[in-house]
């Protein structure tokens, strides 16, 4: 048995908006585990972003119990949780959401500029990242001159160069074409099986589901299924 | 982090510009607005910076302003040659008159006798004064108001006024009218345009007196300058005491004429609030151009807290993007403000840039965009990071 990365119990979340109460996620209880890839699937609307927000500290919650890697998040305050997230935890969004005045290596740099690493160790690291998406020679560019494929390939370098523990991804593959999508499932597995990271992977694409160790099946809020 | 908030700053050029603009605009404007007031301000004491020998000015207890005046009694100027510490008082009589132009047109002026044995008060070359019946005029700050007709024939005619005939400015020898009397232009000055406008004419105490006859008191000034080791304020505070007339050093008239425009000029008031506004409004666009640039950022910044940058962090940033803004806006406007002060100053358009206007101008924006800048926190501050999972 592996160890555990991050551990859901019993999360309740509803959003207020205006007269009406959603109820989000109604009694999650979830493990992840070291070195998975899980995938986290169900219909629109389900929960599956609002879940992996509060998994990944970005999201309070009602009740329940989230701990990631051993540490309980609502124990924490703010500061406390962007400096927890900054160290352990990569995104990568369906929008990419790169900043669009830097250029690709300054966007992956930017986990390592914002915990105020050294310049030169940042550069290096930063560029070593893009070298293993394979995008080396795109250093200088910005995001507006690079394809979504590309975009997206410089967010996972991005995701990934400060070596976090846990990977968020939602629905990483579903603003590209097939075969982008397919390309950056690849990267992805293959480089946290190098670092021995664990990720979610948020999607619609069944056409992905075979790069999953575990998928986990939601529902009007609830898990309804885990697959392996 | 610096470069980031710098590159985030100038990523859209129109943005950038626009901002650039907001905050330059608002700058020139309050510069502007307080060259444009002090250059009125100090043309409402012109009569005392044009007396800058005068250190110490003697006057009827009643009057506060180089403006509204009343006059003393002849004797009065005893009085001060008396007081120990004086060096030499000059009357000053000022008084209203109208004269006649030779083609039948009337202009009033406002008529300043000097001392007849020492000419103090005079334009230069104050000597000219000494030919009989002569007069210095000056437009004091009008235009066209000085003509006398061109052609000959159009002069004193015997058929009466000429009004519409063409006419020239005055000059040396033209002859006008004041009281049926004959006087003699024996030159034209160029001193400090007056607020509000209007024309002068100098001349001397006995021609005065000629001009306006009748009058039971004369002196509305008494010019005065202190003797080596007393100074101006000492010399004030005894003249007061001694005499029971006011005497005041001409810095601290100066001081009172301002604040008695201040008070009691409508014209004054109406430009006060005015610039007020204009600084409000101004205030209020860059501000909200501030906030707003910060707003639209907002998902960046979502971003940067999802990958741990810190409230801090995220702050300097925001205080980054707004001081770089505050200070090359500001720049530009108070350059700008500047420039066109030199082009478009003169007589008809005071505008004078004190060593403060700009530094209001800069300090006024600075503020306005720190400002700006600590409610752009609030957004930040309550922002839910999982935005960034939004599309
Ligand atoms: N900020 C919010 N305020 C109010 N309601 C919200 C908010 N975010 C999500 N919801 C609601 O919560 C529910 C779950 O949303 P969520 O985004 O987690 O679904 P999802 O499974 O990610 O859907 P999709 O596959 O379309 O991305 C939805 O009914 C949604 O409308
Ligand atoms: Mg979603």
């Amino acid at each position: 048995m592996s160890k555990i990365i991050a551990s859901c119990k019993d999360i309740i979340k509803t959003f207020n908006s205006g007269e009406a109460e959603v109820k989000a996620l109604q009694g999650i209880t979830l493990d992840v585990y070291e070195n998975e890839l899980l995938m986290l699937v169900g219909p629109s609307g389900c929960g599956k972003t609002t879940f992996v927000s509060v998994l990944s500290g970005l999201l309070s919650f009602n009740s329940g119990v989230c701990k990631l890697m051993g540490e309980n998040i609502s124990a924490m305050n703010d500061d406390e949780l962007t400096t927890f997230r900054g160290k352990n935890i990569g995104f990568v969004f369906q929008a990419f959401n790169l900043l669009p005045s830097l250029s690709a290596i300054e966007n992956v740099a930017l986990p390592l500029t914002v915990a105020s690493r050294k310049r030169a160790e940042i550069l290096t690291l930063a560029s070593e990242m893009l070298e293993a998406v394979g995008l080396s020679g795109k250093e200088d560019v910005k995001p507006s001159g690079l394809s979504g494929g590309e975009q997206q390939k410089v967010a996972i370098a991005r995701a990934l160069v400060h070596n976090p523990k846990f990977i968020i991804c939602d629905e990483p593959t579903s603003s590209l074409d097939h075969k982008s999508g397919e390309i950056v499932m690849e990267l992805l597995q293959k480089i946290i099986k190098e670092k021995g990271a664990s990720m979610i992977v948020v999607t619609h694409d069944n056409r992905i589901y075979k790069y999953a160790d575990r998928i986990v099946h939601m529902e009007d809020g609830k898990i309804i299924k885990v697959a392996s | 982090m610096f470069k980031i908030a710098v590159e985030m700053l100038m990523h859209d050029k129109t943005k950038f510009l626009g901002l650039l603009i907001g905050v330059a605009f608002t700058a020139f404007l309050v510069t502007f607005a307080m060259g444009y007031f002090a250059g009125f301000m100090t043309r409402g004491f012109a009569l005392v910076s044009e007396n800058s020998s005068a250190k110490v000015w003697v006057m009827d207890p009643a009057v506060s302003s180089a403006e509204a005046t009343i006059n003393m009694s002849d004797s009065s100027l005893d009085s001060v040659r008396g007081v120990a510490g004086v060096e030499y008082a000059t009357p000053l009589y000022l008084g209203d008159v109208t004269a006649r132009y030779a083609n039948g047109h009337f202009q009033s002026f406002q008529t300043i006798g000097v001392d007849d044995a020492t000419l103090s008060g005079s334009p230069q070359p104050a000597n000219l004064l000494h030919i009989p019946n002569s007069v210095i005029i000056d437009s004091g700050g009008t235009e066209g108001k000085l003509q006398t007709p061109l052609s000959k024939k159009d002069v004193w005619s015997y058929d009466g006024s000429h009004l519409q005939a063409p006419t020239r400015e005055l000059r040396y020898g033209d002859v006008m009218l004041i009281n049926s009397k004959r006087v003699v232009v024996a030159g034209v000055s160029h001193t400090i345009p007056r607020f509000p406008p209007r024309p002068l004419l100098y001349t001397t105490t006995s021609n005065f007196k000629r001009l306006i006859a009748g009058e039971k008191r004369y002196i509305t000034f008494i010019m005065v300058r202190p003797v080596k080791n007393i100074t101006p304020k000492e010399l004030a505070k005894r003249i007061s005491q001694k005499t029971h007339l006011k005497a005041i050093t001409s810095d601290d008239f100066k001081k009172e004429t301002v604040m008695w425009f201040m008070i009691n000029s409508e014209d004054v008031g109406d430009m006060v609030n005015m610039v007020v506004l204009a600084m409000l409004v101004g205030f209020g666009v860059t501000g909200v151009m501030l906030y707003m640039f910060t707003y639209e950022n907002l998902k960046q910044y979502a971003v940067l807290k999802a990958m741990g940058a810190s409230a801090k962090q995220l702050g300097d940033m925001i205080f980054t993007q707004v001081f770089i803004s505050a200070v090359v806006g500001s720049g530009i406007g108070i350059g700008i403000a500047s420039l066109l002060a030199q082009i478009i100053s003169s007589p008809t358009f005071p505008f004078r840039m004190m060593w403060f206007a700009p530094l209001i101008g800069f300090f006024g924006v600075i503020i306005v965009s720190m400002t700006a800048a600590f409610i752009s926190l609030r957004p930040i501050k309550n922002m839910e990071p999982a935005i960034v999972f939004k599309l």
